[in-house]
C-alpha cells in the first residue's frame, strides 16, 4: 500500500499547533483529571503526529464534546461489536474502500513482499504506557511463535505457501515484515473488522506469561483464576477483540469498563486516543457509550420506543414500518443503509450431495441454469421486497469496481421455455401423471430445499419459486430445521439444496481476497466437501473433480501470490465470470436494506451508507468517533 | 421416623446421579457443541472465525475429549464445588451466576410473599361468600390471571407503560447501579423497580392459589364439625381460622416442594421479556448456545432444589397432619 503523505502537511500543522501553549481545548470530561495532575495535558497524550480526521462527506461537521450514546445488544459477548464500531486499526478502509494507515503513521509496501510499518511517535495505550515496537516483538516472539500459546502455528494471513514472514525491528517505532513471495492478504487482514492483531500490550500481558514470571508462578495463578494452564489464562486475558477484559489496555476510541457478565456495559473515552479533528481537538466527541443487553427479539421494540441513540444490529427490514411509525414520537430517524451481500437470498445446489443421480444433475451446468431461468425474480421482488430490491444473480454489487452488468444479468431472465428445453436436453423429458419430470431411475424430480428456519422471508421466497419450478416439472419442498442441524445436513451431503444469503462481501476491490469464490471452507453450501478439503490443508473432505472448480482453486492460489492490482483484477474478473456462467449459486434479489435507527440529536451519521462486515466494520467505516450530540436536538 | 429420613436422604444420591447423567445427555443431544454453535452464530452475522483460535479453544475447553470423560470431569468437579467453566462468558460458572442468583432470590422471594398476601384474603373471602357478586368478580379475575400467559401480560404492560407514561419497564434497577456493589440506594432502587415484575410474575400463581384454596376451604366448610362448631355458638372468625382453614392448608405445604426450584428459576420467559437480570434468561441462553457446564450446573442445582423441596414438604406434611401415615411398615 502507498504511504499517505497527503495528510502529512495537515499533520505537521497540527503538530505545530500542539507545540504552542494555546493548544486545542481539552475534552471537558478529562479536565478535572488533567487539572488534578492525574492525566498529562493533551499534548502529552497525543502521538506526534496524531491522525487528523477531516471527512469530506456532505453535512459532516466538527462536533461538540460530551454525551452518552446508548446502544442495545442481545448477548454479553456482543460487547466485541464496540471494537468493530471503534475501528481503530493499524490500517483501515476509508469510505472509498482504500486501505489507509490509521494507528500507523505510514506503511511502505514493496511489491506486497516487504511491508515496513511506521508507528506514530509517542503513541500510548489507554493506560498511558507507550505503544512501541516492543509490543510487536512480544506478539511475534512470545505469542505466535510460542508452542503453548499457538500450538497451530501462524495465522493464515501471515502464511504464504506455508512460509511465515521474517520479522525485524528497525527501531523503536519501525517494524518490517518480509515474505519471499507477495502476500496481498496482509493489509486486508490488518484492516479487518476482526483484525489480525500483530501486537499486544506487552507490559500488561507479560504478567501472565511463563517466560517472564516463571512457569510455576504462571501456572499457579492460572489455576487460581480457573484456567487449566498459564496458556489458557494468557489467552483469556489477551482478548483485544472480545473486549471482555477491562484491564487490558486498548487503542480503541472507547474503552470497556465493565467485566462480564453484565446487563449494561459502560465504555468511556480513551484519553490517549490517537485521532484529532481538524482543529486539533482529540476524538472521540462522545464521552460514553452504554450498551444494554436485552432479548434479541425485543430490540426492535425497544429501538422503536426510543431507548437507543444508534442501532442497526438485530433490526431487520421487516421492522422498518414499525420503526418508521414511531419516528416522530420518540424523536429518532430511520435510515436505510445498503447491505453488502451479493444476494439477499440465494439457492445453493449441493454439488456434493450423497444421492448419485442428483449429484450428477447438480454438477451439470445446464441443470443449474434451467433452475435459475425458472425463477420469476421480478415477482419475488415485488411481493416480498416491496419492489425495493434488484433482480440479480449472486455476484458483486454495482458499488464494486469489479462489477460488470453481464455478471448480474447472467441466466436471470424468467424464461420457462429455455429452462424446459435445457431439461429436455438433459434427458429428463419423461414425466409422471402429475406432470413431474422423472429422474433416470424413475423417481419424480422433487427438490428438497433445506432452510435454517430462522426467517419467514426464506420460506416466502421459496413458496414463489415453487410455483414457477412446478411449471418446468420440478417439485420443490422446503425443509426448515434449526441452524446446526441445517449445516450438518449440508456438510454431510444429506441436503440436495439449501437457501442462505449470497456472497458476504459484495463490494470487493481487487486487493480483497476472492476466497469466497473458490472452494476454501466447509461453510460454502454449494461445495461443502471441496471446501473442507482445502480448509484442512488438502486432508479430509473431497478433492474437487470438476474442471471449473479446479480452475477457481488455481485462480485463488494465483491471487494469493499476486504482486500487482492489475493482475488481481484480472483474476477476480475471471473468477466472477466463471461463477456467472456456471451458476454455482442461484441468486434471487440483491440490494438488501438495513434499517438504522439514529437519534435526532446524533450528528455526522451518514444518511446513506453501506452496512457491511468486511470491508466496513458496520459503523466503523463512518468514523463513530466523530459522531456527536447536538445539545439543541436533544429531546 | 429417623430411619425414614435417613433412607430418603440416601435415596437422593442415586437420584441425583441419574439426573446428572440425564441432564448431561440432554444438553449434548442436539448436534454440535458450543464451539460449533458459536461459529454458526458468528457466520450468520457475517463474521469470520479464525480456525486456529477455534482449534485452540476446543483443546482448552476439553471438547475434543470423549463424552464420558467430559461428564466425569464435570461430575468430579461438582463434588468439589467446582461447577465448571462457562464458555460463553469465559469465566467459572460460579462467578457468572453469583450476582444474578441474589437478584433472582430477591425477586422470587418478594413474589412469593406477594402471592400469599394477595391470595389468602381473596380466597377466604370467596369461599365464605360463595356465589356472591364479590365471589363472581374475584373468580373472573382469577380465571383471567390463570388464562393470560405471564409473558403476554408483560408485553401488554410494557406497551401501555411506554405509550401512556413514556417509560420503559424492564431491568431491575436504575442504570447507574448496574454492576456496582450493593449499597442502600441500590437496594432501594431494586425495590422500586421490582413491583412491576412481581405483579406480572405472581399473576398466574396468585390466581391458581386463590382457586385451590377456595375449593379446599369450601370442602371443609361443608363438613359436619363446622356445622357443630357453629351450632355451639363459636364466633364465626374462630370457626373459620381454627379448623377449616388449617385443614385446607395441606396443599399449601405440599407446594413447598415446587416453590424451592421456583425461587431460583420459574419465570424464564417473563424475565426474558422484561429483561430482568435474573437467572432464568441466563439458563435459557446457556441451553441455546450449548454452554454445557453453565446449563448443566444450573439444571443440577434446580434438580437438587426439587429433591430437597419434596423431602421438606413430605416431612412437614407428616408433622402437620396426623392423618398422613407412612406406608411400608414404618410406625411411630
Amino acid at each position: 500500500m502507498i504511504a499517505r503523505t497527503a495528510r502529512f502537511a495537515c499533520s505537521l500543522f497540527v503538530a505545530l499547533m500542539l507545540a504552542c501553549p494555546a493548544g486545542a481545548e481539552e475534552p471537558p470530561m478529562l479536565q478535572p483529571d488533567v487539572a488534578a495532575g492525574k492525566l498529562p495535558p493533551l499534548a502529552g497524550r497525543l502521538p506526534n503526529p496524531p491522525l487528523v480526521v477531516d471527512l469530506k462527506r456532505p453535512n459532516w461537521t466538527q462536533g461538540a464534546y460530551g454525551g452518552e450514546m446508548r446502544m442495545l445488544m442481545a448477548k454479553d459477548r456482543d460487547i466485541r461489536m464496540m471494537v468493530v464500531y471503534g475501528y481503530s486499526r493499524l490500517a483501515g478502509y476509508d469510505e472509498q474502500l482504500r486501505i489507509v494507515p490509521d494507528i500507523l503513521e505510514k506503511i511502505v509496501n514493496e511489491g506486497s513482499r516487504v511491508f515496513t510499518l511506521h508507528l506514530r511517535r509517542g503513541h500510548k495505550w489507554s493506560d498511558g504506557q507507550p505503544f512501541t515496537a516492543a509490543d510487536f516483538r512480544y506478539y511475534w516472539e512470545d505469542v505466535v511463535n510460542n508452542k503453548e500459546l499457538s500450538p497451530f502455528g501462524l495465522p493464515q494471513a501471515l502464511m504464504v505457501r506455508n512460509r511465515g514472514p521474517r520479522f525485524e525491528v528497525l527501531n523503536d517505532t519501525t517494524m518490517r515484515y518480509s515474505w519471499d513471495e507477495p502476500n496481498p492478504q496482509f493489509l486486508a487482514a490488518l484492516a479487518g473488522p476482526s483484525p489480525l492483531y500483530i501486537y499486544r500490550p506487552a507490559h500488561y500481558m507479560r504478567s501472565f506469561h511463563a517466560k517472564y514470571i516463571g512457569l510455576a508462578k504462571a501456572n499457579a495463578q492460572a489455576i487460581v483464576a480457573g484456567s487449566r494452564s498459564w496458556a489458557g489464562l494468557h489467552q483469556k486475558k489477551d482478548e483485544q477483540y472480545r473486549f471482555d477484559n477491562p484491564d487490558l489496555p486498548t487503542l480503541e476510541p472507547w474503552m470497556n469498563t465493565t467485566p462480564l457478565p453484565s446487563t449494561r456495559f459502560v465504555l468511556v473515552r480513551n484519553p490517549y486516543f490517537h485521532r484529532v479533528d481538524a482543529s486539533g481537538r482529540q476524538l472521540p466527541y462522545i464521552d460514553r457509550v452504554t450498551v444494554a443487553i436485552s432479548e434479541e427479539k425485543l430490540i426492535p421494540a425497544k429501538a422503536g420506543a426510543g431507548d437507543i441513540d444508534l442501532q442497526a444490529r438485530y433490526l431487520r427490514f421487516d421492522n422498518y414500518t414499525f420503526l418508521k411509525q414511531n419516528e416522530k414520537r420518540n424523536k429518532y430517524r430511520v435510515q436505510l443503509w445498503e447491505k453488502a451481500l451479493g444476494s439477499q437470498i440465494a439457492l445453493y445446489p449441493n454439488l456434493n450431495v450423497d444421492d448419485p443421480h442428483w449429484r450428477r444433475l447438480m454438477r451439470d451446468v445446464r441443470f443449474r441454469r434451467s433452475l435459475s431461468l425458472a425463477i420469476n425474480r421480478h415477482e419475488i421482488n415485488e411481493v416480498v421486497y416491496f419492489g425495493l430490491g434488484k433482480e440479480s444473480s449472486n455476484t458483486v454489487l454495482q458499488r464494486s469496481p469489479l462489477y460488470r452488468p453481464e455478471f448480474r444479468e447472467a441466466w436471470i431472465g424468467f424464461n420457462l421455455k429455455a429452462a424446459n428445453a435445457l431439461l429436455d436436453e438433459l434427458g429428463l423429458a419423461k414425466r409422471d401423471a402429475n406432470g413431474l419430470r422423472l429422474l433416470p431411475d424413475g423417481r419424480p424430480m422433487e427438490v428438497v430445499v433445506d432452510t435454517s428456519g430462522e426467517s419467514t422471508e426464506e420460506t416466502d421466497v421459496l413458496e414463489l419459486v415453487r410455483d414457477s419450478w412446478r411449471k418446468i416439472g420440478i417439485a420443490l419442498f422446503s425443509r426448515p430445521s434449526q441452524r446446526e442441524v441445517f449445516r450438518k445436513r449440508v456438510y454431510s451431503g444429506k441436503s440436495m439444496m439449501s437457501v442462505w444469503t449470497g456472497l458476504d462481501n459484495g463490494i470487493p476491490t481487487p486487493e480483497m481476497s476472492p476466497r469466497e469464490l473458490s472452494p476454501t471452507a466447509q461453510e460454502q453450501l454449494q461445495w461443502p466437501m471441496w471446501g473442507q478439503y482445502y480448509e484442512n490443508n488438502r486432508k479430509g473432505g473431497q478433492a474437487p473433480d470438476m474442471a471449473e472448480a479446479i480452475e477457481l482453486v488455481e485462480l485463488y492460489d494465483a491471487w494469493r501470490v499476486s504482486a500487482s492490482d492489475a493482475e488481481r483484477e484480472k483474476i477476480w474478473l475471471r473468477m466472477l465470470d466463471i461463477h456467472a456462467q456456471q451458476v454455482f449459486t442461484i441468486g434471487v434479489v440483491t440490494r438488501a436494506l438495513q434499517p438504522v435507527v439514529v437519534s435526532n440529536a446524533l450528528r455526522n451519521v451518514p444518511t446513506e451508507g453501506i452496512y457491511s462486515w468486511d470491508p466496513g466494520a458496520y459503523f466503523g467505516l463512518y468514523h463513530p468517533d466523530t459522531f456527536w450530540f447536538d445539545p439543541k436536538g436533544r429531546r | 421416623m429417623l430411619r425414614y429420613v435417613i433412607n430418603r436422604v440416601l435415596l437422593m444420591i442415586p437420584t441425583l446421579i441419574a439426573i446428572s447423567i440425564i441432564v448431561f445427555l440432554i444438553i449434548q443431544l442436539p448436534p454440535g457443541n458450543y464451539l460449533e454453535s458459536y461459529i454458526a452464530e458468528l457466520q450468520a452475522q457475517g463474521e469470520s472465525v479464525d480456525p486456529q483460535k477455534i482449534a485452540f479453544l476446543r483443546k482448552e475447553y476439553g471438547l475434543d475429549k470423549p463424552m464420558v470423560e467430559q461428564y466425569l470431569y464435570w461430575a468430579w468437579g461438582m463434588l468439589h464445588g467446582d461447577f465448571g467453566y462457562s464458555f460463553e462468558f469465559n469465566l467459572p460458572v460460579s462467578k457468572v451466576i453469583g450476582d444474578r442468583m441474589l437478584l433472582t432470590i430477591i425477586v422470587s422471594g418478594i413474589t412469593i410473599v406477594f402471592t400469599w398476601a394477595v391470595a389468602f384474603p381473596i380466597a377466604i373471602y370467596s369461599a365464605t361468600h360463595q356465589y356472591s357478586w364479590g365471589d363472581y368478580g374475584l373468580s373472573l379475575l382469577g380465571f383471567l390471571g390463570i388464562a393470560i400467559p405471564n409473558f403476554m401480560l408483560a408485553l401488554v404492560m410494557m406497551y401501555l407503560a411506554n405509550v401512556w407514561f413514556e417509560t420503559s419497564i424492564g431491568g431491575l434497577m436504575d442504570p447507574e447501579f448496574v454492576g456496582k456493589p450493593w449499597t442502600w440506594p441500590k437496594a432501594r432502587s431494586v425495590l422500586e423497580h421490582s413491583w412491576i415484575p412481581v405483579i406480572i410474575i405472581s399473576a398466574h400463581s396468585t390466581a391458581g392459589m386463590i382457586r385451590r384454596l377456595r375449593a379446599n376451604l369450601l370442602d371443609e366448610l361443608q363438613k359436619q364439625y363446622v356445622v357443630t362448631a357453629r351450632a355451639k355458638g363459636l364466633p364465626p372468625r374462630k370457626v373459620l381460622y381454627k379448623y377449616p382453614l388449617r385443614m385446607a392448608l395441606n396443599f399449601f405445604v405440599s407446594d413447598i416442594g415446587s416453590i424451592l426450584p421456583h425461587i431460583i428459576s420459574g419465570t424464564e420467559i417473563t424475565a426474558v421479556v422484561l429483561s430482568l437480570p435474573t437467572a432464568g434468561p441466563m439458563l435459557l441462553n446457556a441451553l441455546k448456545s450449548q454452554d454445557m457446564y453453565l446449563a448443566g450446573s444450573f439444571l443440577m442445582f434446580l434438580a437438587l432444589m426439587i429433591v430437597v423441596g419434596v423431602l421438606v414438604s413430605d416431612l412437614a406434611l407428616m408433622a402437620l397432619d396426623p392423618r398422613i401415615r407412612l406406608q411400608g411398615g414404618v410406625t411411630r
